[in-house]
């Protein structure tokens, strides 16, 4: 690929991965004033340096697009779907095993399956949601609610920052963390104002 | 990328960063005032009305016209040449032209404050 469209990518990557308008757009807009540089004699290398840093530049971008914080009830309704959600899936197999060791008369079994069930329910509702808000910026809980997670400029959450978002599912005080959602000026939890990010009420396709 | 701009000559940079963006608006308005651009032209009507005192990146100046564009004040016009690109243009639109008066007023009764200020020598007692 050339170096112009590799940029542009980059740039549009930043993007909510939905709002195919807005980013048509920008790609539009970036391909039509790189055009203009070279049409003035310079290189596609000297107009991708006036745009400096790809992620800056998406970010710039971003800036003129207000966010809007998503209320508490909404968000809390998001995580309840999404760890029914998991739930449903960890449960099946393990209702399983139960129903087979009572019918094969090994009881013991069925403490050992309790366990594995919370274990494996807790793991999976921090992972499910890591996943997710990285690779598609909302979970299946958050879509149904008409969220999304950005950093706090509007681009798209890095990986890491996902992974933090999510520590304080793995402890028992994480609904001290939920809390904070409804103080902060954002509606922010604790660790979302420590990971930068934040989530918004998703408003795709719309001028 | 950001946010690590921490050193001392990073401070004075972005001192002088944070006086230009809180201009830039006012500065591509004007600019535009003089009649239809597109991007490369605006850039460059900058560096020479000021001769070079002012410039922008377009880095810098794109993002704060799409700004201008969604909050109305700048319309835009697509030509599609024979062959190649299409080229993006730029114009004032009434409410554009309405706030460069604003932000035109609203700058010069800083300028002059500031002015005044600075003239003010120490008094000696």
């Amino acid at each position: 690929m050339n170096a112009d469209e590799t940029y542009i990518d980059q740039v549009i990557a930043q993007l909510p991965p939905r709002d195919a308008r807005l980013r048509d757009q920008v790609a539009m807009e970036l391909r039509s004033h790189i055009a203009e540089r070279v049409e003035h004699g310079q290189t596609v290398e000297d107009a991708l340096r006036q745009f400096g840093d790809p992620i800056v530049l998406a970010e710039s971008y971003l800036a003129a697009i207000p966010l809007i914080a998503a209320p508490f009830w909404p968000r809390a309704a998001a995580r309840l779907i999404d760890f029914f959600g998991v739930l449903a899936i960890v449960a099946m197999p393990i209702i399983g095993i139960v129903v087979l060791t009572l019918w094969r008369e090994q009881g013991f079994l069925i403490p050992i399956a309790i366990i594995f069930t919370i274990v494996v329910l807790s793991i999976l509702s921090a992972i499910y949601p890591v996943i997710a808000e990285y690779r598609y910026g909302k979970t299946v809980g958050k879509h149904l609610m008409g969220l999304r997670v950005v950093r706090e400029s509007g681009a798209r959450i890095s990986f890491g920052q996902a992974v933090v978002r999510q520590l304080p599912m793995l402890t028992q005080v994480w609904w001290i963390d939920m809390l904070f959602a409804l103080f902060t000026d954002k509606h922010q939890r604790a660790f979302e104002m420590l990971s930068k990010t934040r989530v918004v009420v998703a408003r795709e396709e719309q001028s | 990328m950001i946010d690590m701009a921490t050193g001392r000559d990073d401070d004075r940079k972005g001192i002088e960063r944070e006086l230009k963006r809180g201009s830039l608006e006012l500065i591509v308005l004007h600019l535009l005032s003089h009649g239809e651009a597109y991007g490369y032209e605006i850039v460059t009507a900058l560096t020479e009305r000021t001769n070079g005192g002012l410039e922008v990146t377009d880095g810098t100046l794109y993002p704060v016209l799409y700004r201008l564009e969604r909050a109305g004040f700048v319309a835009i016009r697509w030509e599609t040449p024979q062959r190649g690109v299409p080229r993006k243009y730029y114009r004032l639109t009434e409410a554009g032209q309405a706030e460069l008066a604003r932000l035109t007023q609203e700058w010069n009764a800083f300028a002059d404050a500031m002015a005044r200020l600075l003239r003010q020598q120490p008094e000696k007692s």
